[in-house]
């Protein structure tokens, strides 16, 4: 039956298969986005167009939204337990007051075990003071350029002396999750002190005030602090033109995000890129290639060359894979190698005949000592050596 | 160059101190390689009322910015702490605080 049917089942088979593909392959083509990379995509890859002439690499949700519950509205209570944050400008940061001294004693007691003395940094945990807050002419802080993998050149050290933006979030920071072990442990002017104690580490002048042991922080004066780095980041999203700027800073990602297209053909040829007026490739090449590796790195992928030199003679080697069965012990009749009267009376006969006899065999012992792929030059060797070795 | 971070505290007659001075404490071969000029410390002494109660000849071997510990007696709270640091240019630099 199945033999009878084999004609139609195939047709069938093939039917499907095609229908499937060709279905797919529509399919495929159908779903706005995939493998359709635009100009300017991230890495060249896939693109998602937003509204606003925005596009991200993430599936965006165009649903309807409507008639979807989003919940009840929070209550006072609800909010006044989330809304804890302190903005930069100071909103939101609670009455208090610390001093220096007092946070010295606080942090010595319950920081400094994990952030080290002065704020120095410990194994594993942030450094709060030190490093370089030298700026260039563009106000921007030196170190914090240095790439981690260029020798010879510091790391960028993020503390808050030369990283943070505002001392207002040090504040909010240190009282909801600080110390680590126990968290919101600290009343307000603990934090205060803190605040006021790793300011004075990083040497923060407040209205052009130094911070001694008895300078007492407030909010009044935590308003005014302005820190080294302030304006170090972009796009700048604080204000009134903060969204605008964010927008115009990633409607140009080539430029800003530094992400062009991805090459895929033709990137070793020196036409295919930005080679035309005599500049490289778009293949780039590693520029700074590891050699300073000893013992340095071999590329050649054989094996190192056999030689001669060494303990072991070539006649050694070959009696021990062709001769030594026999020649190695007394039982088997033959001469054994390092029994002196015994190779003695063989020697009698002279070098050339027992050559003879060792090629054309004698006795007991087959031609070459059954190995027909021994040279007789190779023969000779081994004799030399058994007879060397038998004195 | 930074100012010195000095802490001396005094219980039951014993002073302890901590301190930490800014520093790149980079030796020759350091400094060659971060091309900058060479910078350590070469002798750091602390005074105590005058009284010589820390000493140490150093060099490159120090990390960046060293912290020093130690303890003394013989002084008690108000009196003043002195440190003097001497570097390899020749550069001195001195530092004080009151024993608490």
């Amino acid at each position: 039956m199945f033999k009878l049917d084999r004609k139609l089942i195939t047709i069938g088979m093939t039917l499907a298969l095609s229908t499937t593909l060709s279905v797919a392959a529509a399919s495929t083509a159908c779903i706005p986005g995939v493998y359709k990379s635009k100009p300017g995509a991230i890495d060249g890859g896939v693109i998602y167009p937003r509204e606003n002439g925005v596009y991200t690499a993430y599936r965006y949700n165009t649903q309807s939204t409507k008639g979807v519950n989003f919940g009840r509205t929070p209550t006072a209570n609800e909010i006044k337990a989330w809304d804890v944050d302190a903005r930069p400008d100071g909103k939101g940061l609670p009455d208090g007051e610390g001093s220096v001294e007092d946070g010295d004693e606080l942090f010595d007691a319950q920081c400094a075990v994990c952030h080290g003395d002065f704020g120095g940094g410990g194994k594993g945990y942030p450094q709060l003071a030190g490093g370089n807050q030298a700026k260039d002419k563009n106000g921007v802080v030196i170190t914090l350029k240095n790439q981690r993998i260029k020798p010879g050149m510091d790391a960028p050290k993020r503390t808050v002396g030369t990283y943070w933006p505002y001392a207002t979030t040090l504040f909010t920071y240190i009282r909801d999750a600080m110390p680590y072990a126990h968290p919101k442990s600290l009343t307000n002017d603990e934090v205060y002190a803190l605040t006021a104690y790793i300011l004075a580490q990083n040497e923060i002048k407040i209205d052009g005030q130094e911070m001694d042991d008895e300078y007492v922080l407030n909010k009044e004066k935590l308003m005014k602090v302005v820190l080294p780095n302030k304006d170090g980041f972009y796009p700048v999203i604080d204000g009134p033109e903060g969204p605008a700027n964010v927008k115009a800073f990633f409607a140009d990602r080539a430029k800003n995000i530094g992400m062009g297209t991805r090459c895929m053909k033709d990137c070793k040829d020196p036409s295919s890129g930005p080679g035309e007026k005599g500049l490289p490739a778009k293949l780039m090449k590693i520029k700074y290639e590891m050699k300073d590796v000893v013992p340095p790195y071999a590329f050649g992928k054989d094996l190192p060359p056999e030689t001669d030199a060494g303990s072991v003679s070539k006649g050694e080697k070959l009696y021990d894979s062709s001769c030594k069965l026999c020649h190695g012990n007394d039982t088997m009749g033959a001469p054994r190698v390092g029994d002196a009267s015994a190779w003695a009376a063989v020697m009698k006969k002279g070098m050339d005949k027992v050559l003879v006899n060792a090629i054309k065999g004698t006795g007991g012992m087959p031609p070459k000592g059954g190995n027909t792929d021994l040279s007789d030059a190779d023969i000779k060797t081994i004799i030399e050596y058994m007879v060397g070795a038998s004195k | 160059m930074g100012k010195m971070k000095i802490k001396a505290k005094e219980k039951g007659g014993v002073v302890k101190v901590k301190a930490m001075f800014t520093s790149v404490m980079a030796d020759k071969e350091e400094a060659e390689k971060k091309k900058i000029k060479p910078e350590f410390f070469t002798y750091i002494v602390a005074k105590a009322n005058g009284k010589v109660v820390f000493d140490a000849t150093t060099s490159g071997f120090m990390s960046e910015n060293p912290l020093l510990k130690f303890s003394f007696t013989g002084a008690k709270k108000g009196d003043e702490l002195e440190f003097t640091l001497t570097d390899n240019n020749g550069k001195v630099t001195t530092g004080k605080k009151k024993i608490k």
